[in-house]
C-alpha cells in the first residue's frame, strides 16, 4: 500500500480488516449509562474521540458557507442494521423529529438549535442547516442529534412510545 | 434515551436485549426565552443488556473489535469489584471506581486499573445571592480559593488519581487558560478574608453531595485552619437531592449555603465554556449561584457565536481566565475515570464518554479461551 492508499484507509476508517472477537461483561453504575448506551449503538453527525474531541462520524465532512450556513456531506454507504440506507434525508427526519420537542435533552435546553432553524436536504448526501444568527456550537449540539433508522421513529423513538413524548428524552 | 432492543442506529454496535432507560423531570430556570434541565428520578435498566457487534459499520479502523458486550447491570458495584479482581469470566470492566480501590485493583490477581483524564471536574460553587457575608467580593471569593491545599486534597482525597484546576477547565481540554491553580496560602487567604469583612461568628455554611463528601471535609478542614471561621457542613441525604438540585436550578427559593461542593462533567472537550462555564455563571445556567455578570455575558455572546475553530478556543481561554481572576468559583479538581479492567482486554477509555468500539480482548481472553 503506497502513502497515498494508506492514509486515505486511515481516513476512509477502512484500514482494519478482523472480525470482531470476544465478549466483554460490564458492570457500569454511571446515571449516564443511557447516554453511553446511545452512543455505543447510535450515530451522530459528529461524535468524539478518546480525547474528547469533536469528530465527524455519519458526517464526511462540512463547510460554513456564510456564518449562518451549515453544509453536512453525509458519509457514503452508511446503513442502519436492518439494510436502510443512512442518507441526506434520515438527518432530515432526526432534525423534524428533535423540533417537536420544547426541551429535548436531558442536559438542558442550551442543547436546542435555535428554533428558527431551517434544514434542508440539498442532495442525496447533503444537508444545509440555516442558523437565523451564527453559531458557532452548532457541532457540538449535532452531537445530541441522534440518527435514527425510520423504524425507530415510527415504532418506539425516545421515549415516545413509552411516556408518549420525547420531551426529555433524547 | 432507547427504551428497547432493535435495528435503530448505525452505531459500533447494535441493542439486541434489554434497555437503559431515564425517567425525569424538568427544572425550569427562565421561560423567555426558554431555559431548563431535566433533572433524574429514575434510570430503569433490565438486568442484562446486550450488544453486538455491526460488523457493517464504515469505520472498521476504529471497531467494533469486541463481538458482544454485556452489561450486567444486576451485580452490584462492590461485588463486582471484588469479581473482576479475584475472578475470570464473571466481570471484565467496572466503571466508576472510586480513588479508595485503586491499590485493590492493581495489586489484584486479574485486573488492571486504567485511570482517563476525563472532562470531570468538582468545583465550589459560592453562593454571590447572600447579603450578609461578602461573597460578591472577588477577594472574599479568591479567599476561599488561596485556604485551599489542592495538592492535599489531589494526594489524600483521590489517591493522586485528579488534578488540580486552576478554572473550570481541565488543563488537557481546549480554552485552557494556562493558569496555575491558586497556591495555598492561608495566611494571605485569612487576610483577605478579614479585609472583605466576614462577620464576626457567623460560620460558612459548606454543602455538598454524598458523592463528594470526603472533599467538603477536607475544604471544612481548611476553612477552619486557614480561615479561622467555623464551618457548618451539610451533606445533602440523597433522598433531599431533587429537592436540592430544584432549588440550585430554579432560583426561586434561597440558596442555603455559602459555597456548594459540586460535581460535574463535559461531553466533549473541544469548547469548555458550551457545558461548564456556562452552566455555573450564564444568565440561563443551571447552577448559577449569583447575579448574572455583564462581562461574562458579553464573552459568552462572543464565545457562542464564533464559527472559527481557532479563535473560539481563544475566547474560550479568556473565559476560563475571567472566572479565575473573579474566582468565581472555589476551584478544585478535575478527577481521573478509574475504570477496573481483566487483565486480557485491551481497554481503550473515552475522556468524556464510556464508548467500547477501540476496545478488544486478547487470545488469552476467557471467551476466546471458550469460544465465545
Amino acid at each position: 500500500m503506497n502513502l497515498v492508499e494508506k492514509a486515505k484507509s486511515l481516513i476512509m476508517g477502512e484500514g482494519r480488516s478482523s472480525e470482531p472477537v470476544g465478549t466483554v461483561h460490564v458492570v457500569d453504575p454511571s446515571p449516564l449509562n443511557w447516554l453511553y448506551i446511545t452512543y455505543n449503538t447510535v450515530e451522530e453527525l459528529v461524535r468524539v474521540d478518546t480525547q474528547g474531541k469533536i469528530r465527524p462520524a455519519a458526517m464526511q465532512r462540512y463547510r460554513w458557507v456564510d456564518d449562518r450556513t451549515l453544509e453536512v456531506h453525509v458519509r457514503k454507504g452508511e446503513r442502519f442494521p436492518d439494510g436502510e440506507a443512512l442518507t441526506a434525508s434520515s438527518v432530515k427526519r432526526s432534525f423534524d423529529e428533535q423540533g417537536r420537542w420544547t426541551a429535548p435533552h436531558p442536559p438542558g435546553t442550551h442543547f436546542n438549535l435555535d428554533d428558527r432553524t431551517q434544514c434542508e436536504v440539498t442532495g442525496e448526501r447533503t444537508v444545509r442547516f440555516r442558523f437565523p444568527e451564527p453559531d458557532g456550537l452548532a457541532l457540538g449540539k449535532l452531537r445530541a442529534m441522534h440518527i435514527m433508522s425510520t423504524r425507530f421513529w415510527d415504532e418506539i423513538g425516545f421515549g415516545y412510545e413509552r411516556n408518549g413524548t420525547g420531551e426529555g428524552h433524547w | 434515551m432507547i427504551d428497547a432492543p432493535g435495528p435503530w442506529g448505525s452505531g459500533p454496535f447494535t441493542l439486541v436485549e434489554g434497555y437503559s432507560s431515564l425517567e425525569n423531570e424538568v427544572a425550569m430556570i427562565e421561560d423567555r426565552p426558554l431555559a431548563g434541565v431535566w433533572l433524574d428520578t429514575n434510570q430503569p435498566r433490565t438486568d442484562r443488556l446486550v450488544l453486538e457487534a455491526n460488523t457493517d459499520h464504515w469505520n472498521k479502523e476504529r471497531g467494533p473489535r469486541l463481538e458482544r458486550v454485556v452489561f450486567r447491570n444486576n451485580v452490584a458495584h462492590d461485588k463486582a469489584l471484588e469479581l473482576v479482581c479475584t475472578t475470570e469470566g464473571e466481570i471484565d470492566i467496572v466503571t466508576e471506581v472510586d480513588p479508595s480501590d485503586a491499590e485493590r485493583v492493581k495489586s489484584s490477581e486479574h485486573a488492571q486499573l486504567h485511570a482517563v483524564d476525563a472532562m470531570r471536574i468538582v468545583t465550589g460553587v459560592i453562593n454571590r445571592f447572600t447579603d450578609d457575608v461578602p461573597l460578591r467580593d472577588a477577594n472574599a471569593r479568591r479567599a476561599l480559593n488561596l485556604a485551599v491545599d489542592r495538592d492535599r486534597l489531589v494526594r489524600e482525597g483521590f489517591a493522586g488519581y485528579a488534578h488540580a484546576l486552576s478554572g473550570l477547565t481541565p488543563h488537557y481540554a481546549g480554552g485552557f487558560s494556562g493558569a496555575e491553580p491558586y497556591p495555598h496560602d492561608p495566611e494571605e487567604a485569612r487576610r483577605l478574608m478579614s479585609e472583605a469583612g466576614w462577620p464576626e461568628g457567623r460560620a460558612l455554611r459548606l454543602a455538598a453531595t454524598s458523592d463528594v463528601e470526603p472533599v467538603a471535609n477536607m475544604l471544612a478542614e481548611d476553612y477552619r485552619n486557614a480561615l479561622g471561621i467555623e464551618v457548618e457542613l451539610t451533606i445533602i441525604p440523597d433522598e433531599e437531592l431533587l429537592v436540592a438540585q430544584h432549588t440550585l436550578v430554579e432560583k426561586v427559593m434561597e440558596l442555603p449555603f455559602d459555597v456548594l461542593v459540586h460535581a460535574w462533567i463535559d461531553l466533549n472537550s473541544d469548547a469548555p465554556p458550551a457545558f461548564i462555564h456556562g452552566a455555573y455563571f450564564a444568565a440561563d445556567g443551571p447552577f448559577r449561584a449569583g447575579p448574572p455578570l455583564d462581562d461574562f455575558e458579553e464573552l459568552m455572546g462572543s464565545f457562542a457565536t464564533e464559527i472559527d475553530a481557532e479563535r473560539q478556543g481563544e475566547i474560550a481561554a479568556q473565559i476560563d481566565q475571567f472566572v479565575y481572576d473573579e474566582a468565581l468559583s472555589v476551584f478544585l479538581v478535575a478527577p481521573q475515570a478509574l475504570y477496573a479492567i481483566n487483565r486480557h482486554v485491551n481497554f481503550v477509555g473515552h475522556a468524556a464518554t464510556f464508548e467500547l468500539a477501540e476496545t478488544e480482548v486478547n487470545e488469552e481472553h476467557w471467551s476466546r479461551r471458550n469460544g465465545q
